[in-house]
């Protein structure tokens, strides 16, 4: 429990008042379970105020705070210092903000802009079935449910989209993707048509190459390709 | 350098809805299903809506359902009642209760992912307190979806909003309520991304901030809970509600204090101290690792106090064990996956083979912004602000008096954010909203103030000695002495606050300067908590007075605090509405002041 590292961190940044971008590098020595936040605010505290940066949930729960670490892309709230060393081999870091989004400063980007993709994806029951007759709620057997249960879990967080070979380009990317899929697989979902619409337009799933990036990077380790291919099948 | 601040422009809609978490946005959907006409400005300090604090709530929603015949309002009333230790109004009991169920349909039929029984209907599970003929039984009451009820609540929420076109103003915060004759027209935004102030007017604002967890140094709420909006109630010159009401949840992930559920000592996991002795046989010899929350979090603390915790090198901060080595692997793997997953992530342990560090950590503030049974904010014990509203855990009605009851916050802050959403509509209807003058100045004075500060403070630092000090003094233990100390200490913190400067000056996304003003807030809310909890010379629910253990009749009141000067506080009383209680109804005599033993 005593271990200590002694890290680089590398940190692109941007200052919008000056239109600067520079990279800053702090060293600091720190435990083994210390998360990249919490490196970032004792950099803010002990050593740079100015350095900005966001997170909110700080428990992979809400998907605020993916940089890129060494040029993947992650979520700092649950980056443990010592995995971090034994993944990347190394105790120097380059981070970045993520590139889905425009930067505002820092690490910190738009979000959203990048939320555009999964608005037009519409995140919502375009218009819900009726409930049977007598009956007060819907009943869903939970084997159907369990086809699509785990790409409920997407928090947005983006990583894939960052990830992804496509997204950069025309696709609207894989997270805006499966919250369509989600709801094409959803029994309540009567505007299946529109759906389609979407997931098969221009900025649809045949924009998508089949890396498999994004399973690769999902810090919920959702298998998202997965998704995309009963997509491309019709296999809802 | 230099630059004068100003307000950049003045927007106008009919409804300002101030935090986009669940309780706003319930209330935005809302409005927008009843009148899709009206312009809605759902505010948000984080980067999206799906971002908020909701959103983590991880097991289940409380509401009764009419087709169980084995479970009624009136049991839940009673669990609520009760566990609140008598603290919570019967009136909104009532009217919160009895609005659960349709708003599990509301979600369902809107694309909830509840999980399902093999029949396909909505499942349920029991949760601590929740109990059947009066505590004879435990009820089957928390529809949940897996272990993230809260996220398929904010999403549903969230579509829905979006969907009835609500006008999302992401990165913001308010930084000043305006009035107009007594009346609310609105509030003054700070876009923090773009750096711009604007006055927004609105016939009706509603507020929705959230929790003020950051005060405290170990809590399981996110970074922005910084109670941004009883503090701009406070400088308003109203008053906030029962602050020192605060609970605790005893086995917060050592280092950040992220929440390992209950589940994990109900499955048998057992506390020991730094000697690997099981302590809770000492401290509760019948019930041991079963006991209540606030006992359990009670003892933990005890131990660590005698010295007999372990101090984590890392977080520098001391804890206890919770050891769930002798669990068989499938309870690791699936009854307990999601914290067992907890403690691998944050501190890279398998608690199939290793003990896990655990200490209580802050989880709720059941006060907040007074307000009736309508959501509506109230200046006093019998009159209101027109045009103003507070819901969600920012607001205190009060459901869950002075102690809350699993999953009765999400049954709360959807609700409310529905009933507010009615009222707000019968408010519109009468009433137009005047304009008003000087708007933002004080919020213009404030910032400039911060952006010309000198010395050689740090913000950061402060914030850190504060959170450590609350946790110290005016945590799971409290006594005379120590909320002394913590009154006295945080008037010479807000002092320091005034001599640390912001080296940012460009007011785009100016991180230094956010968290300059989310210290004041903490610094409110700290000092209304140390306030309130010196005045109740009493014990209540999750207050605990170590110089005063019991309860006492004498303090059977809401405690009122309003502060304009900081540390010069204003106390008044609202009663406890007892409404069930004196109706004489079936089962009313359940309703009187009883004690809290399980």
């Amino acid at each position: 429990m005593s271990k200590s590292y002694s890290l680089t961190l590398t940190i692109r940044r941007f200052d919008p008042d000056a239109s600067r971008r520079w990279f800053q590098t702090y060293t600091l020595s720190t435990g083994p379970i210390l998360r990249f936040v919490d490196l970032f605010r004792r950099i803010n505290v002990e050593q740079d105020a100015t350095l900005a940066w966001t997170s909110s949930c700080e428990h992979a729960q809400c998907g605020s705070c993916s940089v890129k670490v060494n040029g993947r892309p992650m979520l700092a709230c649950e980056l443990l210092v010592e995995n971090a060393v034994n993944l990347f081999g190394t105790t120097k870091f380059r981070i970045e903000p993520v590139t889905v989004a425009p930067v505002v400063r820092d690490l910190v980007v738009d979000w959203e802009k990048a939320y555009e993709r999964v608005h037009r994806a519409k995140p919502y029951l375009i218009e819900p079935k009726e409930l049977p007759p007598g009956m007060t709620e819907h009943r869903i057997s939970p084997g159907k449910i369990a086809r699509y249960e785990e790409a409920t879990r997407c928090i947005n967080c983006f990583c894939c989209a960052e990830a992804c070979l496509s997204s950069c380009r025309n696709f609207i990317g894989p997270n805006a993707a499966m919250a369509g899929i989600v709801r094409m697989m959803d029994i309540r979902e009567t505007q299946k048509e529109e759906r389609l619409d979407l997931l098969y337009s221009e900025e649809g799933i045949y924009r998508c190459h089949t890396s498999k990036a994004c399973s690769h990077v999902c810090p919920k380790e959702i298998d998202v390709a997965h998704f995309i291919a009963l997509a491309k099948e019709g296999a809802f | 350098m230099g630059k004068t601040l100003q307000i950049h422009s003045t927007l106008a809609c009919d409804v300002l809805i101030i935090g986009a978490g669940g309780a706003g946005l319930r209330c935005a959907a809302f409005i927008h299903e009843r009148r899709p006409d009206l312009k809605v400005f759902a505010v948000t300090k984080v980067a999206h809506p799906q971002k908020s604090h909701t959103g983590t709530a991880q097991g289940g929603l409380a509401a009764v359902d009419p087709k169980d015949r084995t479970d009624s309002a009136l049991f839940h009333m009673f669990d609520t009642w009760k566990g609140g230790d008598c603290s919570s109004d019967q009136n909104v009991v009532r009217k919160i209760v009895a609005g659960g169920w349709e708003e599990v349909q509301w979600l369902e039929l809107r694309g909830m992912h509840l999980s399902r029984d093999e029949e396909g209907n909505i499942s349920k599970r029991q949760f601590g307190g929740h109990t059947v003929e009066f505590g004879k039984g435990d009820a089957l009451r928390a529809v949940f979806e897996a272990d993230r009820t809260g996220k398929g609540i904010m999403d549903t929420v969230w579509g829905e909003a979006l969907k009835g076109g609500a006008l999302f103003i992401n990165a913001t915060v308010a930084t000043e309520l305006l009035f107009n004759e007594g009346r609310c027209v609105g509030a003054v935004l700070f876009k923090v991304k773009e750096g711009e102030f604007v006055a927004a007017l609105a016939g009706a604002t509603v507020l929705a901030t959230g929790g003020s967890g950051q005060v405290y140094r170990i809590t399981t709420n996110c970074r922005n809970n910084t109670g941004d909006g009883p503090a701009v109630i406070l400088r308003a010159g109203l008053p906030v509600m029962d602050p020192e009401a605060v609970q605790f949840h005893p086995t917060g992930i050592v280092g950040p204090g992220i929440l390992a559920s209950e589940a994990l000592r109900s499955e048998g996991g057992i506390l020991r101290n730094k000697d690997l002795e099981p302590f809770m046989e000492r401290y509760a010899p019948k019930m041991k690792n079963l006991a209540p929350r606030d006992i359990v979090a009670r003892s933990i603390e005890m131990e660590i106090r005698e010295g007999r915790g372990i101090m984590n090198p890392d977080h520098q901060l001391e804890h206890v064990w919770i050891d769930l080595r002798h669990l068989p692997d499938h309870v690791h793997e699936v009854k307990l996956k999601e914290v067992a997953s907890f403690f691998k992530t944050y501190a890279n342990l398998d608690s199939r083979t290793q003990l896990c560090p655990v200490r209580p950590s802050n989880h709720y503030h059941m006060g907040g912004i007074p307000t009736n049974e309508y959501g509506e904010v109230q200046k006093s014990a019998d009159a209101i602000v027109p045009g103003l509203f507070a819901i969600g855990e920012c607001a205190c009605a009060s459901l869950h008096g002075f102690n809350r009851l699993g999953t009765n916050s999400l049954l709360e802050l959807l609700v409310m954010g529905r009933c507010a959403g009615e009222r707000v509509l019968s408010f519109l209807k009468e009433n137009r909203a005047p304009a008003v003058k000087d708007a933002g100045e004080a919020t213009l004075a404030l910032f400039a103030r911060y952006l010309e500060a000198q010395g050689k403070e740090n913000v950061g630092l402060i914030r850190q000695e504060m959170r450590a000090m609350m946790t110290g003094k005016v945590g799971v233990f409290r006594d005379e002495t120590g909320l002394q100390e913590a009154v006295a200490s945080l008037a010479d913190l807000k002092r320091r606050a005034a001599q640390a400067p912001v080296a940012v000056k460009d007011m785009r996304m100016n991180q230094e300067l956010l968290e300059r003003w989310e210290l004041d807030n903490l610094l409110d809310n700290a000092m209304t908590i140390a306030q309130g909890a010196l005045m109740r010379k009493e014990s209540r629910g999750a207050h605990f007075r170590e110089d005063y253990p019991e309860r006492s009749d004498e303090y059977q009141f809401h405690t009122l605090v309003s502060m304009t000067d900081f540390g010069k506080v204003c106390f008044g009383k609202r009663p406890i509405d007892m409404s069930i209680h004196e109706s004489g109804g079936e089962h009313a005599e359940r309703f009187g002041i009883m004690p809290r033993k399980y």
